[in-house]
């Protein structure tokens, strides 16, 4: 494909320049020697031209579906012809996402039909694994592929080794605990590894620590006064853009919109503030903000509480007596001052940050204006970062300050929704499986270096990225036999060429996949998923616009190939086949999964797949057992409507009662000093040891308060210039758009982005002394590694920064997003730049503000 | 008779090419050609900048050069106000791509949909080739092709005829709205009869001052923009010298 570029800028399409209204009717004057010029251009027209006869309705029907481009979730109907998808929009009956589609929905057609999809099982034939070792790959039956991995797993059985049994997880639909966690259970092992961590892990952690909630918030944006965003870029990426897209007119009209956020972000053009921060910084703005709030005494009297002789006490530099202050709703608000905010003034702020102080001072006093319903909304970027965690709590924590926490026109948790679980599978586990259980987790969670402090838990959470090194370590031991699916590890996490040496070691690999990715390239058998838009039954939650709904996938389309779903049919298909070896635990496990409404036990696959859907949803759409929400009549209805809406969202609610250690909103956070003491003395250690583990700063009291910590940025200021900001594109499918033509065709919707190309944004203050111009080939380094691309140069980027999309630079996947397949990227991969660094305590993995790069042309 | 016409809110207009994604999906355009399309542009300089997005289609002008170009009459003007093309009377001189100053009639160079066409496969026994992909699927060309298109135009269009956006007439004529506009997740399309006093597109022509592109040249277009896709406050200033 060749570049498209459009040049003319909307100026031109606004001035009157070119033609006149004279020169129109000078043309019309030449039609007769038009006729004559375009007589040799005669096209050939035959079997494309016509058919079909007109009909009054259309030929297709739209039916339901859920999109799981991001994690959005959004419901969504697709236009069927003949069992073929042709066109999708949003689901009206949705009241999360409201019958709007953003752009990626649209994208799910040229993935279901990418003609890249494998269409039958394929084994290994070179067992040499490894980067430049093509795997020669042969098309197998699907039962010599099962017969392989029962046989595999019962080796493990029978030597009493299933702890070297290992699941890793990627995109899920809420079927996941049978295949995730009721099967590695059942086969025995503590090894089911999911991607979550190098998702967004340190994004909950400071709602948790403050609020008692580890989950994506969502923002009543319609009834907000102020939107203060923190690196999150609603109208481009995760979460809810169908929902943010729809209604951000709105929000614009009423709120005052500012966005923290080193690039010039979708979201950003459409704000009034634009705040371009260096890298890393965020949580001193945060912290400078606050200070403004409390010596201009903007707090919300309301939830916070105030002085009890009236008079504001919060002046700079001086600290202020416990007992001065009578909090309502919040705790620690006066220790918070002493300790982080007395001396932290816009000035000083604005010295780290690299930003305007009247800037600062404006944001942070309209803000305070506007409480309680103004939003700080937290988003990646300040977060996932090495020192990531304080930022978050100290974004969230302004939440707090303005009394926006669980309010109207605020930050808000999740509705109640009322899916089942699936049968517990405790009955099921024999000896092998409980001795094979109480082996340590392959990602060391938990270790002292990684508190992983998911809902408070020491190793409540997953740490990803650092499998790779507990298999290339064998530590705590070796993996012999690992199932993965719909997860890309040696594309999508950073550093990949870790998981490539790390997935060469495991002896026998199985990947469940649409496409053959860069992690099949290592694999011993790669399995046809179906599609989960448009070939599977599951469903998933989300939540958005005060609602919650639950949404299904279905199987909607003539399916072309035999793929299977990974996470119920193939699991029982294995099932199946251990059972064969005198091993039927798990398919006795998952007869317990009965239709709801027959009560029969399934006999195949396909059965399995949908009683489990039946059991999981029942009472969302069986009339004796409703609980709330939407009134559906029965199942029949509930597969035509797509989607279940809770009720409405019930604010204030929480305010005294929220599950933080103290219920209140926490800014001295007694629930992270309870946490870090746990995982202190598990470790026999003190809380500072932990800090110091886990590359903190903070010491003593520090450790429990939102606050500033120096960014951990790895690379030589001299020799690595400049600071990588990575970030996400509207198109992304998560990294599964690569191989859609749309994809490109559309990129320069990104702002700054091409169509057609990968491009490093560029300020151009940067690029001219480096001699380096638009268009021109580069490459990009750090620490860890490089990549190839395009550079572009662009006054929406911070100067001394170089933005770059994530996305491309994939060297297998398909015919389109390779150059060339399993040899030559297209493109360049962030991963390959982005060094494996954590924020330990939640345990995700450091996207931002982490690496510093130099540039070469090439 | 009606007189269509649409609004586009560049205040709700988030600029994310739903509109533009959609219509491929509508229309079977192929790669390359745009009949909805957009212009961007950074303006300012690092802090003070800003990236706008104007979304654009064919602007059905009343007075359209397109039509008054063409040689053959395969673009012309419904009753309905929609400049319609036919591609069988299409000899492919481009006069209405030269008259046209919205650059929003494309060309087919090649043979469209040059991605379908493909016969490799990545996996040899594992994967398809394009073509065999699309055969399998049973589409046209592509696996996705939307057959309803035919029912007023030619499904998809051949090497040596131009195209554009056609307001998604075979939608219009059975009541339904353009697909661009049902798409538009932020609702920033408003579509409608400008005959009828009381339709929304009337409503809100009267209520801001709409702008229509390159006004002054007497094309008369039928897409009409109103509000600012930035649409940002700032500090009271009287500036300073």
């Amino acid at each position: 494909m060749e570049k498209k570029k459009s040049r003319t800028l909307i100026s031109d399409f606004l001035s009157n320049t070119g033609l006149s209204r004279r020169s129109f009717i000078k043309t019309t004057a030449i039609t007769g020697a038009a006729v004559t010029l375009g007589s040799g251009m005669m096209p050939k027209m035959k079997a494309l031209a016509q058919a079909a006869a007109p009909s009054s309705n259309g030929m297709g029907k739209w039916m339901p579906a859920t999109c799981q481009g991001c994690t959005s979730w959004c419901s969504v109907q697709v236009y069927i012809i003949d069992g073929r998808a042709v066109k999708v929009r949003g689901n009206p009956h949705s009241k999360v996402n409201l019958g709007a589609s953003c752009p990626r929905a649209h994208l799910g057609l040229q993935q279901i039909y990418d003609p890249d999809r494998l269409k039958v099982p394929m084994k290994r034939t070179n067992p040499k694994k490894g980067r430049n070792e093509d795997p020669k790959f042969v098309p197998i039956s699907w039962d010599e592929a099962l017969d392989t991995i029962a046989d595999k797993i019962m080796d493990l059985r029978k030597n009493d080794e299933t702890h070297k049994y290992m699941l890793m997880r990627g995109r899920y639909s809420y079927m996941r605990d049978i295949l995730y966690d009721r099967m590695t259970k059942i086969i025995g092992s503590p090894n089911n590894i999911s991607h979550s961590s190098l998702c967004a892990e340190a994004e909950k952690f400071g709602p948790y620590y403050t609020e008692g909630f580890w989950g994506y918030r969502q923002y009543d944006v319609t009834n907000a006064n102020y939107i203060l965003l923190w690196g999150a870029d609603p109208l481009s990426a995760n979460r809810q853009v169908s929902y943010y897209s729809k209604v951000w007119g709105d929000a614009v009209d009423r709120a005052t919109i500012a966005i923290v956020e080193p690039r010039l972000s979708a979201t950003a053009t459409k704000a009034d503030e634009w705040m371009p921060i260096k890298p890393g910084y965020d949580g001193a703005l945060a912290v400078a903000i606050a200070h403004v709030l409390l010596t201009k005494g903007l707090w919300y009297k309301p939830f916070v509480g105030d002085f009890v002789d009236g008079q504001n006490h919060f002046i700079l530099g001086q600290t202020v007596d416990e007992e001065s202050f009578e909090e309502i709703h919040t705790h620690g608000i006066v220790k918070w001052w002493n300790s982080e905010l007395k001396d932290k003034t816009p000035e000083w702020a604005a010295k780290l940050t690299g930003l305007d102080v009247d800037q600062i001072e404006r944001v942070a006093t309209d803000y305070g204006n506007a409480a309680p319903h103004a939003i700080s909304w937290v988003g990646g970027g300040p977060v996932m970062q090495v020192r990531g965690g304080y930022s978050s709590m100290a974004t969230h924590a302004l939440n707090g300050l303005v009394g926006a926490v669980d309010n109207k026109g605020g930050t808000q948790q999740t509705n109640k929704e009322y899916t089942s679980k699936f049968p517990k599978p405790d009955d099921f586990l024999d000896d092998i499986a409980k001795n094979g259980k109480k082996h340590g987790k392959i990602d060391h969670r938990g270790r002292l270096h990684f508190p992983c402090l998911n809902s408070g838990k020491s190793g409540g959470g997953v740490i990803t990225n650092n499998a790779a090194e507990g298999i290339l370590n064998e530590d705590p031991n070796e993996i012999k036999v690992a199932i993965a699916y719909m997860n890309n590890f040696s594309f999508s996490a950073p550093q990949s060429e870790r998981w490539e040496r790390a997935l060469s070691k495991i002896p026998f690999l199985v990947h469940m996949t649409t496409n053959a990715s860069e992690f099949s390239w290592f694999s011993d058998i790669i399995l046809p998923d179906t599609h989960h838009m448009f070939e599977k039954w599951g469903y998933v939650k989300a939540h958005a616009n005060g609602y919650r709904h639950v949404t299904l996938m279905q199987p909607i389309v003539k399916q072309t190939y035999d793929y299977k779903t990974d996470e119920t049919e193939i699991p029982w298909l294995i099932a199946e086949k251990l059972a064969k070896r005198g091993f039927d635990n798990l398919l006795s496990h998952f007869k317990e999964y009965k239709d709801p409404e027959t009560g029969k036990a399934p006999e195949n696959e396909k059965e399995f797949a949908l009683y489990s859907l039946k059991h999981a949803t029942q009472n969302l759409w069986d009339p004796a057992k409703y609980k709330g929400g939407d009134k559906i009549k029965g199942w029949e209805e509930f597969i035509k409507i797509g989607v279940w809406n809770s009720d409405p969202y019930p604010i204030r609610k929480k305010w005294s009662n929220m599950k933080t250690k103290t219920k209140k909103f926490e800014f001295y956070s007694e629930t992270l000093k309870e946490a870090l003491g746990k995982h202190a003395e598990k470790h026999g250690v003190t809380i500072d040891e932990v800090m110091k583990a886990t590359n903190y700063l903070a010491r003593g009291e520090m450790a429990f308060v939102p606050h500033f910590e120096e960014p951990f940025i790895l690379g030589d200021e001299k020799e690595y210039p400049f600071v990588h900001v990575d970030h996400k594109s509207r198109l992304n499918r998560e990294g599964r758009s690569a191989n859609c033509t749309w994809y490109y065709d559309f990129k320069d919707i990104d702002p700054g982005d091409e169509a057609w190309d990968d491009v490093a944004k560029i300020n151009p203050i940067d690029a001219k002394p480096l001699g380096i111009k638009s268009g021109d080939p580069i490459k990009l380094s750090s620490v860890t590694g490089s990549l190839s691309c395009t550079a572009k140069l662009w006054e929406g980027v911070r100067p001394g920064t170089i933005a770059k999309c994530f996305g491309q630079g994939h060297w297998a996947y398909g015919q389109l997003a390779s150059k060339e397949f399993g040899k030559t990227p297209r493109g360049g991969s962030s991963n390959d730049i982005i060094p494996a660094q954590y924020e330990a305590l939640s345990g995700a993995s450091a996207y931002y503000g982490l690496t510093r790069l130099k540039i070469e042309k090439i | 008779m009606s007189r269509y016409a649409m609004v586009i809110d560049l205040q709700r207009c988030v600029g994310c090419s739903s509109c533009s994604i959609s219509c491929r999906t509508e229309n079977n355009v192929s790669e390359g050609i745009y009949w909805s399309h957009k212009r961007t542009e950074t303006v300012g300089t690092f802090p003070n900048v800003r990236f706008h997005y104007l979304p654009t289609l064919c602007n059905h002008c009343e007075n359209a050069p397109c039509v008054r170009g063409c040689p053959t009459n395969a673009m012309h003007k419904l009753d309905n106000g929609i400049t319609m093309h036919d591609s069988k009377k299409c000899i492919g001189c481009r006069y209405c791509m030269i008259n046209c100053p919205y650059g929003v009639i494309h060309f087919n160079w090649k043979d469209p949909h040059s991605f379908w066409r493909g016969k490799e496969a990545v996996l040899k026994g594992g994967t398809s080739s394009p073509v065999e992909e699309n055969r399998a699927v049973g589409g046209k060309i592509m696996p996705y092709y939307n057959p309803e298109r035919e029912e007023t135009f030619s499904g998809i269009r051949p090497k040596g005829v131009v195209e554009k956006c056609t307001f998604c007439d075979h939608r219009v004529k059975k009541g339904k709205l353009p697909r661009c506009v049902e798409s538009c997740p932020a609702d920033a399309r408003i579509f409608g009869d400008l005959d009828d006093p009381k339709s929304d597109v009337n409503k809100l022509i009267g209520k801001f001052r709409p702008f229509r592109l390159k006004e002054s040249l007497g094309t008369k277009p039928k897409v009409f923009y109103i509000r600012d896709f930035s649409s940002a406050s700032y500090p009271k200033t009287k500036g300073g010298i």
